[in-house]
Parts: C-alpha cells; sequence; structure tokens
C-alpha cells in the first residue's frame, strides 16, 4: 500500500461514504446493506458481491454493532488498517454529533408539556409494535427444537423474573450452546 | 479519572456481548445504566429510544453517546462511543487478517448458537419491558407469578395498545418506513393527550 493521492482519496471516499450512510439511512444496521453494495461494488468496484456475502457472514460472528463491523470490513479491504479507521469514524461521527448537540439541549429527557409526554408515550407504543415484531422473527429464525424453546424461555425467566444481569444470561448461554452442539453431533453419528 | 474508566469498560462490555442486532442492548443497558448506576431513569431511557429512532446512525451508538454525556459530559461521552466500537474493530480487524475459516470452528460455531438463544430471550425481554411504558401503565409486576396481589395503579393504556398494534402490523406487512411509523406515533399520541385533557 502506497502512501500516494490515489491513497488518500480512498480513505477520503471511505470516511466520506461511510458518513453520509451513517447520516442518512435511519434504522441503522442491515438498512445499509444496500447501500455499501450499491457505493462499493456496483458503482466504485473496489469489492466484490462474494466479498459483500463474505462482510455480512463475517458481521453475524463478531459481537458488536452491525454498522461498524461492516464499516471496519469494507475499510479494510479498501485501504487497509487506516481505511478500517476512516470507515468507523465515518460511522459514528454523524449521530456522535446529533446526539451530543440533543444532550447538551436536553440533558434531562423528562417533559412537562402534557402534548409532548403524549408524543413521547405514542412513539414508546410504536417502538413496543416494531420490537415485537423482530422478536417474532428471530424466534422463527433462531428456535429450531424444543431444547432451543427450553433455552430461550430459561433465558426469559432468569432475566425478567429472577433479575439476573442479562449479561451473566449471555456468557452462561456460550458454553450451553457449545455443549448442545457437541451432544447433537454424537446423537448423529 | 477512574470514572471515565468506567464508562469506557461499560460500553466495551455492551459491545462483546452484542450478539444480533441493537434491539438486543436494551435490557443489557438497562440493567446497568438504569438500574445498577442510575445514570437515568427508566423513562428517560425510553425516551432516548425514541429519539434514536429518528435520528440517523445506529441505535447503540446514539445510546452510548447520550448516556456517555449524562454520565461525565463530552468527553464521557466519546468514551462511551469508542468504547461501544473498539472491541469490534479489534475482533472484526483479527477475523478479516488471518482467522479467515474461524467462523467454521466448533467453539465458534457452538458459542454462536448460545449466543443466538439468550439474544431471542433478551429480544423478547426488550418487548415486555417495552410493553411496561407504553401498554401497561407501569413495568409487568412478575412477582404476582408468586401469589402476590396485582398493584393498584397497574392498567392497560388503550391509546397504548392500539399504537403498538398498529405499528407491528405496519412493519409486518411493510406498509411504510420505521419512520413514518415513529412520527404517526408521536402525533396520535399528542393528539391523544389533546382529546384526554
Amino acid at each position: 500500500m502506497k502512501f500516494d493521492k490515489e491513497y488518500f482519496s480512498k480513505l477520503f471516499l471511505l470516511f466520506w461514504t461511510f458518513a453520509k450512510i451513517a447520516a442518512l439511512v435511519v434504522g441503522g444496521g442491515l438498512a445499509m446493506l444496500p447501500v455499501i453494495e450499491e457505493t462499493f461494488v456496483n458503482r466504485k468496484k473496489i469489492l466484490t458481491s462474494d466479498e459483500l456475502l463474505d462482510m455480512i457472514s463475517l458481521t453475524q460472528t463478531v459481537p458488536g454493532i452491525i454498522a461498524v463491523n461492516s464499516a471496519v470490513y469494507v475499510g479494510w479491504k479498501v485501504a487497509g488498517f487506516f481505511g478500517a479507521i476512516f470507515a468507523v469514524t465515518g460511522v459514528i461521527l454523524p449521530s456522535f454529533l446529533v446526539i451530543l448537540f440533543i444532550a447538551i439541549l436536553f440533558p434531562e429527557l423528562k417533559p412537562d408539556n402534557i402534548y409532548i409526554k403524549g408524543a413521547f408515550a405514542g412513539v414508546r407504543a410504536a417502538i413496543t409494535g416494531m420490537i415485537a415484531v423482530t422478536a417474532f422473527n428471530t424466534v422463527k429464525k433462531s428456535v429450531k427444537s424444543k431444547i432451543d424453546a427450553a433455552l430461550v424461555v430459561a433465558a426469559f425467566v432468569a432475566c425478567a423474573i429472577f433479575k439476573v444481569n442479562p449479561a451473566y444470561v449471555i456468557c452462561s448461554a456460550m458454553p450451553v450452546g457449545l455443549l448442545l452442539l457437541v451432544w447433537k453431533k454424537e446423537e448423529s453419528k | 479519572m477512574s470514572s471515565y474508566f468506567t464508562i469506557f469498560i461499560l460500553f466495551c462490555k455492551f459491545s462483546l456481548l452484542c450478539f444480533g442486532g441493537g434491539y438486543m442492548l436494551i435490557p443489557l443497558i438497562i440493567s446497568d445504566c438504569v438500574e445498577k448506576y442510575h445514570f437515568l431513569t427508566l423513562e428517560e431511557f425510553g425516551n432516548l429510544l425514541s429519539i434514536s429512532q429518528l435520528t440517523p446512525g445506529p441505535v447503540g451508538i446514539n445510546t452510548a453517546t447520550y448516556v456517555g454525556y449524562l454520565h461525565g459530559g463530552t468527553l464521557s461521552s466519546l468514551l462511551a462511543t469508542v468504547g461501544l466500537i473498539f472491541p469490534t474493530f479489534i475482533l472484526s480487524s483479527l477475523a478479516i487478517l488471518g482467522i479467515r475459516k474461524w467462523k467454521d470452528t466448533l467453539i465458534v460455531r457452538g458459542i454462536m448458537r448460545g449466543t443466538r438463544l439468550s439474544s431471542v430471550a433478551l429480544i423478547i425481554y426488550a418487548v415486555t419491558i417495552f410493553l411496561g411504558m407504553s401498554v401497561f401503565t407501569k413495568p409487568i409486576p412478575w412477582q404476582i407469578l408468586s401469589g402476590k396481589p396485582l398493584p393498584e395503579d397497574f392498567t392497560i393504556s388503550f391509546t397504548g395498545l392500539v399504537i403498538a398494534i398498529l405499528s407491528a402490523i405496519a412493519v409486518k406487512k411493510k406498509w411504510c418506513s420505521t419512520t413514518i411509523i415513529i412520527i404517526s406515533g408521536a402525533i396520535i399520541g399528542a393528539v391523544f393527550a389533546f382529546v384526554m385533557k
């Protein structure tokens, strides 16, 4: 990798494209993928569609915000380490500036005005519906057997009813998942 | 100094535990930032999430920035945001650079299987938390399962119920973008507050 004019224009392209995606795509994560494909695969032709598929499968195995995973991947592929840094900076900068501005203006999100209160209550209800659909879809996609269902119920009961910190629940789910996989393998042999 | 370190580590932790989308972060953030450290109240967190849905960018980043600011101003805000991306940056980079086949190893597949199921549970938990802030007037009193009576001020809000059902149908049937759903929710909520007055 040469630090020439072309390299710097790639860095700028990464920063600018990811900043634009983050600023314009409301909803984050998966909503960004079509825009990444259009820009880096179809228009600029610096990523292949195979690499894009590889990126999607990678973002699902590395923990973290999907948008950040994608930016790191595209950044590395296009321009190495600094590419990843510029792409990630682009992804977080618009949200960071907008929310920082809101936080400075409204350091307390406790409105007194009853209409604003009503509007927030309405939005919370709308979000409830949206998350319920996501929950429904993930149950359909991930819960494949009675054991899966039992584990989901156990994790839910631990968090909701026994107030176990969700962090412990996720950590204990890791060895359980591994045991399940090993055990199933023995069974199918 | 140590409190800046705390907020950074806290958001690193959220990042490392986030398998499968922003919604599963909700119970994690509530458990630490609301219940343990009291950076903000549950109602404020609900309102923050409402704002996050209307502003650009990933919900996780928005939450980190705002909660960080509440905790200790602009520097904390930056540290929380960087904390949320730092572990992802390192792990993604390692995955890209070397261990190309790592996602096929038994250990990674086993961990993925477990975390996927626990994130399903956390997303369902997030739904019940939000039900307690919208459709019901108070958090769902799970203690009734052990025979305790239902608190008297626990009732259903019919506006909340109608908006939540409409929103779920609109998302499921792909009637319109989530931005429009959120804005409609806000308008219906405000109009209802006016009518009730």
